[in-house]
């Protein structure tokens, strides 16, 4: 069972020069999000369609899209994969995502009311220098320093989503965690879809939730090329 | 044969139940308007001798998501708690309409308002979410703070979102600021005590400014960073 040494040599040389070339190249950068489904345990946030509770759609939303953001190459952490006994405390939420430094946050709810989906962001005023150096965060206002980011998100979001043809409105509200989060943030709140002449789509329906889902995708991927991690982010 | 007196009976019975089948019908149809009726929970205004002023109402759009500043006529006490609290459950009567583009359950909704005057120094408040403050703020305030004390069975029927509690928020600041210029900042209370949540998302630990909340969101513009 010996082999000629001419294969030998080759097969050595293969390996030699795929060892040195490897190397030189530059890992792909992954853009890093974090989701949070809204809610859970006790805490059942909106009654939709009767029985489903926010808290329930939220999760299986997120499991949607964190389905439809990794097939595109973006690596996703959640604050919950489950519904918990004891749920995380929205300061709870707000650490880990912090922690997590993700370049994107994504809080997701869904309501009854309204039409459509809301993205909202911070109400808070912007920092007058978020470049400036802080020796400490305020933890209630953490936010107003990345407010010009999630804005732009935010905006980044309803373009893709209005050319998926779904109605959104950009909206500023008070919410927790998303004042506590240090990242570039937007609330996602799906609301069901009212169209003229046409009976409204349920949040619950899963096409509706897909074409979210989709838009919302396309987004990150648009935010990742316009806004390139910064040497040493979480990848 | 049937005689022809009892053809003629037969058909004069006939014609009468028809007659008073429809006649049912329309009562029916009149008790369902009547109840139907019922239902609208407008509520009435109590007869006063006070003449009528003009205010500004901040109404609250569900589908737009908009806060429109609409005048209205209304009487209303002179002392500044009581106006404020009048004033705020007018507003949310309104959202008790059938009509109403942000629809809201019937019923008190405000248990108290307080007018307070600003403290002379605003001591240390290190750990605390209820007298938070936002960048640029000074530390010394000259309005009034006013503290607004809602019914528990409000909250409880409120719905919850994002979006609809961020309105009605919204609309009861922007109407009390219209009413009262001096007014500084807006806090909530819940039956006298801090809440979280107004039910489930909009902060209620949130000390807000008390400002002109008219809005009427744009949609998103695709810069030239964005174009597909």
């Amino acid at each position: 069972l010996t082999l000629p040494p001419k294969p030998i040599a080759a097969v050595l040389t293969l390996a030699l020069l795929t060892s040195l070339h490897l190397p030189a190249q530059q890992p792909t950068p992954r853009t890093v999000i974090l989701l949070d489904p809204a809610h859970g345990g006790p805490e059942t946030g909106a009654n939709l369609d009767g029985h489903l509770l926010e808290k329930d759609l939220t999760l299986a939303f997120a499991a949607r899209l964190r389905a439809l953001l990794t097939t595109s190459g973006i690596s996703v952490i959640a604050t919950r994969d489950a519904d918990p006994t004891v749920p995380f405390t929205p300061d709870q939420r707000a650490e880990i995502a912090n922690h997590a430094h993700p370049p994107p946050c994504r809080i997701l709810h869904a309501t009854p009311t309204g039409n459509g989906i809301h993205l909202v962001t911070s109400n808070l005023t912007p920092a007058d220098d978020p470049e400036a150096p802080h020796t400490a965060i305020p933890w209630d206002t953490a936010q107003s320093a990345s407010l010009p980011q999630s804005l732009s998100l935010a905006n980044e979001l309803g373009v893709a989503l209005l050319h998926a043809k779904l109605p959104v409105i950009l909206t500023r509200a008070a919410i927790r965690p998303l004042d506590n989060l240090t990242c570039p943030a937007v609330a996602i709140e799906i609301a069901p879809l009212s169209l003229s002449n046409s009976d409204p789509t349920p949040v619950s329906d899963s096409a509706y939730q897909q074409r979210i889902g989709q838009a919302i995708a396309e987004a990150v991927l648009s935010w990742r090329t316009h806004n390139p991690p910064p040497p040493g982010a979480a990848r | 044969m049937i005689p022809r007196y009892q053809r003629i009976l037969f058909w004069s019975l006939l014609g009468g139940i028809l007659l008073m089948a429809a006649f049912l019908l329309h009562g029916c149809e009149q008790a369902h308007k009547r109840l139907t009726a019922l239902d609208d929970a407008t509520p009435i205004a109590a007869p006063t001798s006070a003449s009528t002023e003009d205010v500004t109402l901040y109404l609250a759009n569900d589908a737009d998501a908009s806060i429109t500043p609409t005048p209205e006529q209304i009487a209303l006490p002179q002392e500044p708690t009581l106006r404020a609290r009048t004033l705020l459950e007018h507003l949310l009567s309104n959202y008790a309409l059938p009509s109403s583009s942000h629809p809201l359950q019937s019923g008190p909704a405000v248990d108290d308002v307080f007018l307070l005057e600003p403290p002379k120094s605003i001591p240390s408040t290190k750990g605390s979410r209820a007298s938070r403050r936002e960048p640029g703020d000074s530390a010394q305030h000259t309005g009034k703070m006013a503290v607004i004390n809602l019914r528990g069975s409000f909250i409880d029927h409120h719905p919850s979102g994002i979006q609809v509690e961020a309105l009605t928020l919204q609309s009861i600041i922007g109407t009390l600021h219209a009413a009262f210029p001096q007014l500084d900042e807006v806090r909530f209370l819940v039956d006298g005590q801090p809440h979280d949540t107004l039910a489930g998302h909009a902060d209620l630990l949130h000390t807000y400014p008390a400002i002109d909340t008219t809005t009427h969101p744009s949609p998103p513009e695709v810069t030239d960073a964005i174009q597909p």
